[in-house]
């Protein structure tokens, strides 16, 4: 049966490849020889079939790239945060975005206090999440730079869900905050982020909702 | 035959590379004349930015590239803007041939669709991200990445499905229903520990789904899994999800 199953793997796998070869390979026309005993006072046709080649138009509608800031941990100080962004645009207001960033937490108060406590494990201290968040540009404009520059800017909000991995869980956590967008050409442009994540923890001894603020300045590349 | 497929999927990459070369030569933009009596140029990819340039009829534009509705374009004399995709749709091609802009995908017929969404595994908050490709207007295969996040523990699912639109053409409101398969994965970090962490599961899935505006559109499905355990009862968790989506 596996044997049977490999064959038709291996037929696949090979006719597929040679389409691909097929593809790569240039067309050439096929010369057909004139016969030597052809009439010469008929002309015949030599018409090439016209190639209709529609040209196309790149979109330029995805946003990749990186963020760097602070995160105010609740109850575990404030401490540096890198992440990636990937961005779809779809109308000219609306986009979708996606976010994956790590941090990593710090001491609480109450460690301070009494340095012998051990709050959370060296790996539980880290805090990755990842967002799913559709954003709205509420104000788009322009900045200048001087008297002959001028970059469009979007001041927009975003709204989503996700995953905060925090002291070794897992936890649903809502995200929302403002940014801003400034095109510094076709397909780079800066943003200034500020976002909360908010989910539902009991480390600290006592079920609550936490808030974690993050400002962020990032740069992406349109494609 | 197990260690033949490495140097088959090689030998594949490899045929697939000089395709993928010859598609990379640096495109010229595509020029496009103004039949109208003028086309206007903004100063960026919104309604509201003022009008910098007027091309009039005749002259003609390169395209450079296109951002959700807007083109870039730059007019013959140098300056660069954004028109509007209605407007540059009236323009022509010089060899008089209608404008390469194609039209707003059909909901009905669309191909590719890529959504996320939210809703409720097993009583547990469930974050979701799906790709769907249409085999036919009625039948689409689905693949399905999810992560269900509770209190005890934490539970990651891949499925793939395949799916049944019973009237494609109901635009507002169609029902679905589909059947797929998929793996369970349990991250539990307290005691007692799951006897398998990984399962495989199986699920009917019941749906609706809807257009919106452009080329956004919404699903609710409901989906009754099976999961295979060593255990002596399988388990039947129960799904709700709510997802928006962009279709192509």
């Amino acid at each position: 049966m596996e044997i049977r199953l490999g064959s038709v793997l291996l037929i696949a796998a090979l006719t597929s490849g040679c389409s691909w070869f097929h593809r790569g390979a240039k067309a050439q026309p096929e010369i057909v020889p004139e016969p030597a005993d052809a009439d010469t006072s008929i002309i015949s046709p030599q018409v090439q079939r016209r190639v209709v080649k529609t040209p196309k138009i790149k979109a330029k509608n995805f946003e990749v790239g990186v963020n760097f800031g602070a995160l105010s941990i609740q109850d575990f100080g404030t401490n540096p945060l890198y992440g990636v962004r990937l961005a779809y645009h779809v109308t000219e207001d609306i986009f979708l975005e996606a976010d994956v960033a790590r941090s990593k937490a710090g001491t609480t108060s109450l460690q301070d206090v009494f340095p012998n406590i051990t709050v959370l494990s060296e790996s539980g201290r880290r805090f990755t999440y990842y967002d799913l968040d559709v954003g709205y540009n509420v104000l788009p404009g322009e900045v200048f730079l001087g008297r002959g520059r001028a970059f469009n800017t979007a001041l927009y909000a975003v709204v989503g869900m996700g995953a905060v991995k925090f002291a070794e869980t897992d936890k649903f956590a809502l995200n929302f905050g403002v940014g801003t967008r400034i095109l510094l050409t076709d397909w780079l442009d800066m943003h200034l982020d500020v976002k909360d994540h908010v989910f539902e923890t009991d480390i600290t001894g006592r079920t609550k909702n936490v808030h974690n603020i993050e400002a962020t300045l990032g740069f992406a590349y349109f494609f | 035959m197990r260690r033949l497929l490495p140097l088959l999927l090689w030998v594949q990459a490899m045929l697939a590379i000089p395709a993928l070369v010859e598609a990379k030569v640096p495109r010229k933009p595509v020029e496009l004349v103004v039949t109208e009596p003028y086309v206007e140029m903004r100063a960026g990819p919104g309604r509201g930015y003022p009008v910098t340039y007027v091309v009039g009829r005749g002259d003609s534009v390169e395209v450079l590239f296109s951002r959700t509705d807007w083109f870039k374009v730059r007019a013959p004399r140098g300056p660069e803007g954004w028109v509007r995709r209605d407007e540059l749709a009236k323009t022509q091609l010089t060899d008089g041939s209608p404008a390469p802009i194609p039209p707003y995908p059909d909901f009905a017929t669309h191909t590719w669709e890529l959504g996320a969404a939210y809703g409720v595994y097993n009583h547990q908050n469930l974050v979701a991200a799906y790709v769907d490709y249409a085999i036919t207007d009625s039948l689409d295969a689905e693949l399905t990445l999810q992560q269900a996040l509770g209190t005890i523990d934490n539970r990651y699912l891949a499925t793939v499905g395949l799916r049944h639109t019973f009237i494609p053409e109901w635009k507002w409101l169609s029902p679905t229903a589909g059947l797929g398969t998929g793996v369970q994965y349990i991250d539990k970090s307290t005691p007692p520990q799951p006897l398998d962490k990984t399962n495989q599961v199986a699920y009917v899935t019941l749906g609706l789904r809807g257009f919106i505006t452009k080329k956004f559109m919404w699903r609710l499905d409901w989906r009754n899994y099976v999961v295979f355990t060593k255990e002596n009862d399988n388990k039947e968790p129960e799904e709700w999800k709510f997802a928006l989506a962009v279709f192509f």
